[in-house]
């Protein structure tokens, strides 16, 4: 056997679909030639790792919820997405990837949506990955009609400066929503004359029902 | 539409007193306990706790109408695997055309600054808890497609044979085939050389 026909048996060695005759060829050749045998334990320890990979635990109440809401279709079907409530300690996640030199000054599109339970604070939190630690950045955000931060009653519009640390930044922001609301949460982040604008959709799940 | 023939019973199979239930019982004593399997292909598939959540809530809520429907499925997990497999594709094709996955797939270059971060996706507790080998094993799979992704959790991890997958999926044993090898290939490239059962060695 060749190591080109050995590369071409090799998945199905993995899977243990070769008969009594093929596995014979290939373990003489494997005996001797060490770049094949590198290769096939290189692809054993890999295979086994992936097998390894557990995922991390669900969300306590997951199941719970996500059942629900699948199964009263008026109380969360417009809800589609689960995320976890204030109340759990947990808070509606969006993951905002930025980095420099992918700053676009493209149209704003809405890119996510979370929803909330009017006059129910939840926390929606917002990570934004810059590839390098951004000075003075500046980081603004406009509410839409009925929707505020809590702490800042009244004000649809804020903006801070602040430092981004290169990797993941969290940004945290506790929203209550008042009634129904027809805009999106607008955050832009700008630096060095580049801005990037994202958009959220508000969904209001209903003053009851959760 | 998940093919019905290899996964159903008779109908008469299904007893009145079930078929006369509430949907909303059957579906909970049917899907409930699937819900972590359907969760743990998820996270496999996606990568990341919220998404895989995500994904298998868009899951019930598009299977409860098709309760009675389910009552009829003799193998469920296979099926459910599709049905699963089928949204999270859809779902990629649907995020391809959004900004985020745009950033998210530029960093397939080899000197994109995005492949630095840490994580692009998953909160601090999980970045906190990728490290060393797992770190390295999830970075290698975010870097295939969500096809070869998921023959190789299908696979590779849940076992389901290739000829299984072939009447599953709806797909080609050949374009399967050619899959996972491309799939395993990559993940070999990606991956460091030294054998990865030395993960837990690296402390010690």
């Amino acid at each position: 056997m060749e190591c080109s026909e050995f590369a071409m048996r090799l998945d199905d060695l993995l899977d243990g679909g070769l008969d009594a005759l093929q596995r014979k060829s290939v373990q003489e050749h494997l005996e001797r030639c060490p770049d094949c045998r590198h290769q096939h334990e290189q692809a054993l320890a890999v295979l086994e790792s992936v097998r390894k990979l557990s995922p991390p635990a669900m969300h306590p109440g997951f199941i719970d919820q996500a059942l629900s809401r699948a199964t009263r279709p008026a109380a969360g079907g417009a809800r589609s997405k689960w995320r976890p409530i204030v109340g759990m300690g947990l808070a509606a996640s969006l993951v905002l990837g930025v980095a420099l030199g992918v700053f676009l000054a493209t149209q704003p599109e809405p890119v996510h949506a979370v929803a909330l339970t009017i006059d129910r604070p939840e926390t929606v939190r917002l990570m934004f990955n810059s590839a390098k630690p951004l000075k003075a950045a500046t980081l603004s955000l406009a509410l839409p009609e009925n929707v505020e931060l809590v702490g800042y009653s009244g004000r649809r519009e804020l903006s801070w400066q602040t430092d981004l640390r290169e990797g993941g930044n969290l940004m945290q922001l506790p929203l209550v929503v008042r009634g129904a609301t027809k805009d999106d949460l607008v955050a832009s982040l700008s630096h060095g004359g580049s801005s990037k604008m994202f958009r959220l959709k508000i969904e209001v799940a209903g003053s009851s029902g959760m | 539409m998940p093919p019905v023939l290899p996964f159903r019973r008779t109908r008469s199979a299904v007893s009145p007193y079930r078929r006369a239930r509430p949907d909303a019982l059957n579906f909970e004593d049917l899907l409930r306990p699937q819900v972590e399997y359907l969760y743990r292909l998820a996270w496999r598939f996606t990568g990341s706790v919220a998404d895989a959540e995500d994904l298998v809530q868009d899951v019930l809520i598009k299977l409860f109408p098709r309760t009675q429907e389910l009552l009829e499925i003799e193998k469920l997990r296979p099926w459910l695997a599709r049905v699963l497999y089928n949204q999270f594709v859809d779902s990629v094709r649907r995020q391809a055309r959004s900004p985020i996955v745009e950033l998210a797939t530029a960093a397939e270059g080899d000197d994109n600054p995005l492949d630095t971060l840490p994580t692009t996706r998953d909160g601090p507790e999980e970045q906190a808890e990728r490290s060393g080998w797992r770190e390295r094993i999830l970075r290698a799979l975010d870097r295939l497609n969500a096809e070869q992704r998921a023959v190789v959790t299908m696979h590779d991890v849940e076992g389901y044979s290739l000829e299984e997958l072939e009447t599953m999926l709806e797909t080609p044993l050949g374009t399967l085939k050619s899959r996972l090898h491309r799939a395993r290939q990559r993940l070999r490239a990606l991956l460091p050389m030294e054998p990865f059962s030395a993960g837990e060695r690296v402390k010690g």
